[in-house]
């Protein structure tokens, strides 16, 4: 069943791909089956008995045992019909949000549907190198998703900003996952429970996979991605940003939290990175008047509250409380997209009256946002309720400041709500513009109607909810099976805490909605800073590239040979001049006074065919140096070689002087010390190697092996095809890849004097 | 330029290079047993088509083509025996009875040094093309 709904993605996303724009709108509700169906098969598997719905795995690399293994237990099903729920809906929602055909909606539906399709796999994966593979997939998919329209550069910055924090930490996580892998000897989290002893080891990776999951959960200080990530589509900030992409650091602290529980670190910094950024976040959203960076900040706060919770240990609260903001955010940022597209803007000090002209948009907004705050008969407030219950119950000092923060960031939170609340939908201020509201559709309302009808009603049939939830709570904490979810527990201090809880928010949001048209939105400081970061590597290495890349030929040769030369340096202590001798035959002289007296030409002749022609007299010298030698495949090869050379000499000089320009006597001393010194070397090394042969050659061995294997008698040829085939290999690949560099290099080159002449002729 | 568009070497490229790709196909198919193989057939190739270029001739061997197909062909060679579950490069031989030749010899390293000719010819027509020593095909007679 994984694997079918898994190809059931990957079916749609290529006949999305393949029927491209011709769909228009018609893609979102093809792609809104693949992730229907996962969460039909969800909700049916749920009344099913047994701990694990379903597994599936095959193998990947065998000599590593890596497997693609995936295991569906009660949270994974939980979470599945969460994503494939509202995956559903947001599809359907973003087919009555693109009102015509555009161009790019096929790339947006099929990529958004590739993102669900990863979010499944990191959802149902059970081994940890499987979860990572989807996770950085989400990462990849969402930056495509976040830069969609790349035309604009401010899509392009959040996007490229994104990319880089999502995937720092994705590095991050890799370093955790590998040390706990090696650590506990498995790569499956279920199996790490209880396997993992606290030491500093350990300590790095619970460390590593909390900066993972917050910069994934856009956690302070990683949450400078998220506000940029509004320059996405709605539907895709309505997807990626209640039920999916940033869930998916919460579910690695849900999953890694147990395997942690003896790791001291764990904890503290985990509540540590949620509690500062439940507050940083709501009051970032309480300041922002843009509705969709609102609902952001807002996100940044939820999932503060949710790590803080996990890290404490409290998963079934969070569970509660995950699955109620993924319905709420989901619905409020489809409200913020309708409101966008019916009036054309999301500023909320321009924004007033909404309540008389888009009704259903107000009743969604007004569910969704009780649910928000924990207020009124709503999902969010039995969870809310559960989750204040769970940090009032905690001992010690640090129990108390949780306690103190959660209360704080849910002031925060219902007053960022009612503030974003009342600034929509407020009556319209006397002698006010009135806001254009165009005609509402059916698929843009739609979706937001039914997930916050879900929100009232499964407040009314909660035992399922709670049943749901305590299940899957359970899988991490068995302590969570008999917890539940009350719609009324009676007059409690979690009560009376919520009531003021949202009594004391309801008042500062009311005020701040008063302040509404002289509020300043803060600057994003920190997304600045980081772009800054990232430029400015990028001018460090453009620079020092300048520096040493500078082009001179001269420079470049001198360095390589000076270079050279000091490392040769170390083989003067292995010279031993009792091992030398004159020659193997008198012909060797012959030959080496050849090569000598060439090399000489080549230097002293002022022509330049004729210095090219000198050095072919080198090579060809050479030559017979090797046939006197008794190598004539080497010869041969040479030969060959030094032929094309020369031709190429020749035919390159064509564009030159025919002389060489006079030089001044500092340039050529320099030259003939760089010369001077790269002879040395050569000298000194072929000195020290011939003062310490090899034992002995292993060619009888060789050309046993070569008439064997390779099937010929020619040991050379035998050697680089056969025997040493995968040498040749790379050198073939290499070879070709300088080549292609050459042609590349080569025409860019033509091409740009070609245009500097045409402008010139101009 | 250099390359000269004298008719008397056109006149002897064209007659010098028809014995040449035999001379190149004798190296290549003799690299098995004596001093050759697909490296100096390669170069041999290479040097007809510098002789060309001298001439002022058109060199129709598409570099970026020939490099492309020489190195999958090696990459194709070194991995077709993985799907048959052996190891990387795992050589075949075989032996085929011709009706001239008599009994012919041959083993899959005939093909990787097949294409390693395509890529020293790639790349002597790459460096060609570099050195700007090629003809337009129209600008000639």
């Amino acid at each position: 069943m994984i694997f079918g709904l898994l190809a059931l993605h990957a079916l749609a996303f290529v006949a999305i791909v393949v029927a491209g724009d011709r769909l228009g709108r018609t893609a979102f509700l093809l792609a809104a089956l693949p992730p229907a169906a996962a969460g039909a098969w969800a909700a049916s598997r749920f009344g099913a008995g047994g701990e694990v719905a379903a597994t599936a795995g095959v193998g990947w690399v065998g000599g590593l045992d890596l497997r693609f293994a995936f295991a569906v237990d009660r949270f994974a099903l939980l979470l599945t019909l969460v994503v494939g729920v509202i995956g559903t809906a947001v599809f359907v929602y973003a087919a009555g949000y693109f009102a015509g055909p555009r161009p790019g909606l096929a790339r947006l539906a099929a990529t958004l549907l590739a993102f669900g399709g990863s979010m499944l796999g990191l959802v149902w994966a059970d081994s940890i190198w499987t979860l990572f593979v989807f996770w950085e997939a989400t990462s990849i998919t969402s930056f495509l998703l976040v830069g969609h329209d790349t035309t604009s550069a401010v899509a392009r910055l959040a996007a490229r900003r994104a990319l880089l924090v999502t995937v720092g930490g994705g590095l991050a996580l890799l370093g955790g996952l590998v040390i706990l892998g090696d650590l506990t000897g498995t790569d499956r989290l279920g199996a790490m429970r209880g396997a993992l002893e606290a030491g500093p080891a350990a300590t790095v990776a619970a460390v590593l996979v909390l900066v993972g999951a917050a910069t994934k959960s856009a956690q302070v200080p990683f949450h400078i991605w998220l506000p940029g990530a509004m320059a996405a589509p709605t539907p895709v900030s309505a997807y990626l940003h209640s039920a999916t992409m940033v869930k998916a650091g919460v579910i690695l602290v849900a999953l890694a939290g147990p395997v942690f529980d003896d790791v001291a670190v764990w904890e503290p910094l985990g509540a540590g990175i949620g509690i500062a950024s439940l507050l940083v976040g709501g009051w970032g959203a309480l300041r922002h008047v843009d509705a969709k960076l609102v609902l952001a900040y807002g996100t940044v706060s939820q999932l503060g509250l949710l790590i803080t919770l996990l890290a404490v240990g409290e998963t079934f609260a969070a569970l509660a409380l995950l699955s109620a903001h993924a319905v709420f955010k989901a619905s409020l940022f489809m409200v913020v997209g309708e409101v966008d597209v019916r009036t054309g803007t999301r500023d909320l000090r321009q924004l007033s009256g909404l309540w008389r002209t888009m009704p259903g948009a107000c009743a969604v907004a007004l569910v969704s946002g009780a649910s928000m705050i924990g207020a009124g008969p709503v999902l969010g407030f039995a969870a809310k309720e559960s989750a204040i219950e769970a940090v009032l119950d905690l001992d010690g000092a640090g129990g108390a400041l949780v306690a103190a923060a959660v209360v704080v960031g849910s002031v925060l939170t219902a007053a960022y709500t009612v503030r974003l609340l009342a600034a929509l939908f407020r009556p319209a201020r006397a002698g006010g513009e009135r806001v254009e509201v165009a005609p509402g559709r059916a698929a843009l309302a739609g979706p937001s109607v039914l997930l916050s009808a879900f929100t009232v009603g499964s407040f009314a049939l909660l035992g399922p909810v709670s049943d749901a939830v305590a299940a899957a709570a359970a899988v991490l904490d068995p302590q969570a099976a008999s917890a539940r979810l009350y719609r009324w527990h009676g007059v409690t201090p979690a009560l009376l805490t919520s009531v003021g809880i949202v009594v004391v928010g309801t008042v500062v949001g009311l005020a701040a909605a008063r302040r509404l048209h002289a509020a300043v939105p803060p600057s994003g400081r920190g997304a600045q800073w980081a772009d800054l970061a990232v430029d400015s590597v990028l001018v460090v290495a453009r620079r020092s590239t300048g520096r040493v890349q500078h082009g001179s030929l001269p420079l470049y040769l001198a360095t390589m040979a000076l270079v050279a030369a000091l490392a040769t340096l170390p083989f003067a202590g292995a010279l031993d001049s009792a091992r030398w001798y004159r020659w193997d035959s008198p012909a060797q002289a012959v030959a080496a006074g050849l090569v000598l007296a060439s090399a000489l030409g080549a230097a002293l002749v002022g022509s330049r065919l004729g210095a090219a022609l000198a050095l072919g007299g080198v090579g060809f010298s050479v030559t017979a140096l090797f046939v006197v030698q008794g190598a004539p495949d080497l010869a041969l090869t040479q030969l060959l070689v030094e032929t094309i050379v020369v031709v190429g000499f020749v035919l390159g000089l064509g564009g030159l002087r025919r002389r060489f320009p006079p030089t001044g006597r500092l340039w050529r001393g320099a030259r003939l010390a760089v010369a001077g010194s790269a002879a040395a070397a050569v000298t000194l090394g072929l000195l020290a190697s011939s003062s310490n042969p090899v034992a002995s050659a292993p060619r009888a061995e060789l050309a046993a092996r070569g008439v064997e294997d390779g099937g010929g008698n020619n040991l050379v040829n035998v050697v680089l095809t056969d025997v040493r085939a995968l040498d040749t290999l790379g050198e073939v690949l290499v070879l070709s890849v300088v080549a292609l560099g050459v042609l590349a290099l080569a025409r860019a080159g033509r091409e740009r004097r070609r245009a500097a002449e045409e402008v010139a002729a101009r | 330029m250099i390359a000269s568009r004298s008719p008397i070497a056109q006149a002897s490229v064209r007659v010098v290079v028809p014995p040449t790709l035999v001379v190149a196909a004798f190296v290549f198919f003799a690299g098995h047993n004596r001093p050759g193989g697909g490296f100096a057939a390669g170069l041999v190739l290479g040097a007809v088509l510098a002789l060309r270029a001298m001439a002022a001739m058109p060199v129709r061997v598409p570099a970026t083509g020939a490099l492309a197909a020489g190195a999958a062909t090696v990459s194709a060679v070194a991995m077709l025996p993985l799907l048959g579950g052996g190891r990387l490069l795992d050589q075949a031989i075989g032996a085929v009875d011709l009706p001239v030749l008599g009994t012919v010899k041959f083993g899959t390293a005939l093909v990787f040094d097949a294409g390693v000719v395509l890529v020293v010819v790639g790349l002597v027509a790459a460096v060609l093309e570099g050195l700007g020593a090629l003809v337009d095909d129209e600008e000639t007679p």
